[in-house]
């Protein structure tokens, strides 16, 4: 199971970005490797219109199962998000991504 | 700290009158953030000094290097928005009519469109009147908001709250549904939606909340100018507790929101009566209700 989190900087002690589109980085955990990728999103937060989907393109190419966040993408990035069946997760407000993946795995988070 | 955001869907309902009513109740309590960038009035009523001033980049339009440019025309016929036209055998863009969509930079076979990051406008770091600070911005003729720009205030107030160790920041936020509100809404925890009972700012209401219900975000309602039309207000009385919304006021149409707009004061400035108390009890009632919430979680 391959677990992405949108958050502010790298590495599990990184904070939470309840933003998606315009979140700083993704970071991809990789449950069977226990790997952390990171994709770096700082490219598209910087654009003017279309962050949203931008993001999910950016966030495709890691093909993770499922993805944690805050909000919650708006419509247009959920629309491109279901395209693939991943699986959201929000509540993530804040906190290290290391808490959201315990939230994550002990049912605390709410699905999209 | 925490982050209440207010909108109206509809334009022109007293939320910025609003906001800046709450900002001065709170006095050194809160960073206000003008995130309705396309027209903003906050500063109208707030008197910010602008104390620190930066340059803010925005989007992309296409420039013709015509060191390279063959004047082979595939831009022109590939432009959508008619931005391009021929003066003195030279192609032109029109900046007015450019997208930045950057069709014509990939296809002209000389490499003579070069996509280049535009400056928009400013924005601001201010002292305001209310003892506080504000984060503001200020576009430049034909510059258009965007959620980018958005991101950026809210960033900055959310940066300074911390920083100095405020309770809130207060965000007004821009008209519509659109990017801008978007990303006014995300990270916040709280909304305020002021709307006014006529046919517009009911649909716009519905629209709006639809959009906050997406982001998981309580929210609560503020009905101005409710006695303009009683059949309309009991709708929206209706609507909001359908759909849950807390039900902060309803406030009479009242000229003095137009006497203190013109003297450039806030309506708690302008006003210590029925319409002071009011306003007051709205922002008590959302700190309590923001407590609570903080609370139970």
């Amino acid at each position: 199971m391959k677990i992405a989190f949108s958050t502010k900087g790298e590495g599990w002690d990184a904070e939470m970005d309840p933003r998606f589109g315009r979140a700083a980085y993704f970071l991809i955990y990789d449950e069977d490797k226990d790997t952390l990728e990171t994709a770096d999103n700082g490219k598209v937060a910087d654009m003017a219109h279309g962050a949203g989907p931008q993001a999910a393109q950016l966030l495709f190419q890691y093909k993770p199962d499922v993805l944690i966040t805050g909000n919650g993408p708006g419509g247009n990035a959920d629309r491109v998000l279901r395209q693939t069946g991943i699986k959201i997760y929000i509540g993530a407000m804040s906190g290290t991504v290391k808490q959201a993946y315990d939230k994550y795995k002990n049912n605390e988070l709410k699905v999209f | 700290m925490k982050e209440i955001v207010i909108i109206s869907g509809k334009g022109g309902t007293g939320k910025t009158s609003l906001t800046s009513s709450f900002t001065m109740l709170s006095g050194n309590d809160l960073i206000a953030a003008d995130c309705d960038v396309d027209a903003p009035d906050m500063h109208l009523l707030l008197k910010p000094d602008l104390a620190k001033s930066y340059e803010f980049y925005s989007g992309e339009l296409a420039v013709i290097d015509y060191d390279k440019c063959t004047s082979c025309g595939i831009c022109m016929e590939v432009c959508r928005f008619d931005a391009f036209s021929i003066i003195d055998d030279l192609y032109k863009i029109s900046k007015i009519n450019c997208e930045g969509c950057a069709y014509c930079s990939y296809v002209c076979p000389e490499k003579a469109i070069e996509m280049v990051t535009q400056n928009v406008g400013k924005w601001y770091i201010s002292n305001i009147k209310s003892g506080s600070q504000m984060v503001h911005a200020h576009l430049n003729v034909g510059a258009e908001n965007s959620g980018k720009l958005v991101a950026k205030v809210k960033n900055e107030a959310r940066r300074i709250a911390k920083e100095t160790d405020k309770k809130y920041i207060l965000v007004d936020g821009s008209p519509g549904i659109g990017c801008p509100v978007i990303s006014s809404l995300t990270g916040a925890d709280f909304v305020v939606i002021v709307t006014e009972p006529t046919a517009s700012g009911i649909h716009d209401l519905k629209r709006v909340n639809d959009l906050v219900k997406r982001f998981n975000i309580k929210c609560s309602g503020i009905i101005n100018k409710c006695d303009i039309n009683p059949a309309a207000c009991r709708e929206i009385e209706d609507y909001f507790t359908a759909e849950g919304i807390h039900h902060l006021v309803s406030l009479s149409y009242d000229e003095n929101f137009t006497k203190a707009m013109t003297e450039g004061k806030t309506i708690v400035e302008y006003d210590n009566g029925e319409l002071y108390n009011k306003i007051n009890n709205a922002w008590e009632n959302i700190t309590d209700l923001l407590q609570t919430k903080g609370e139970s979680q």
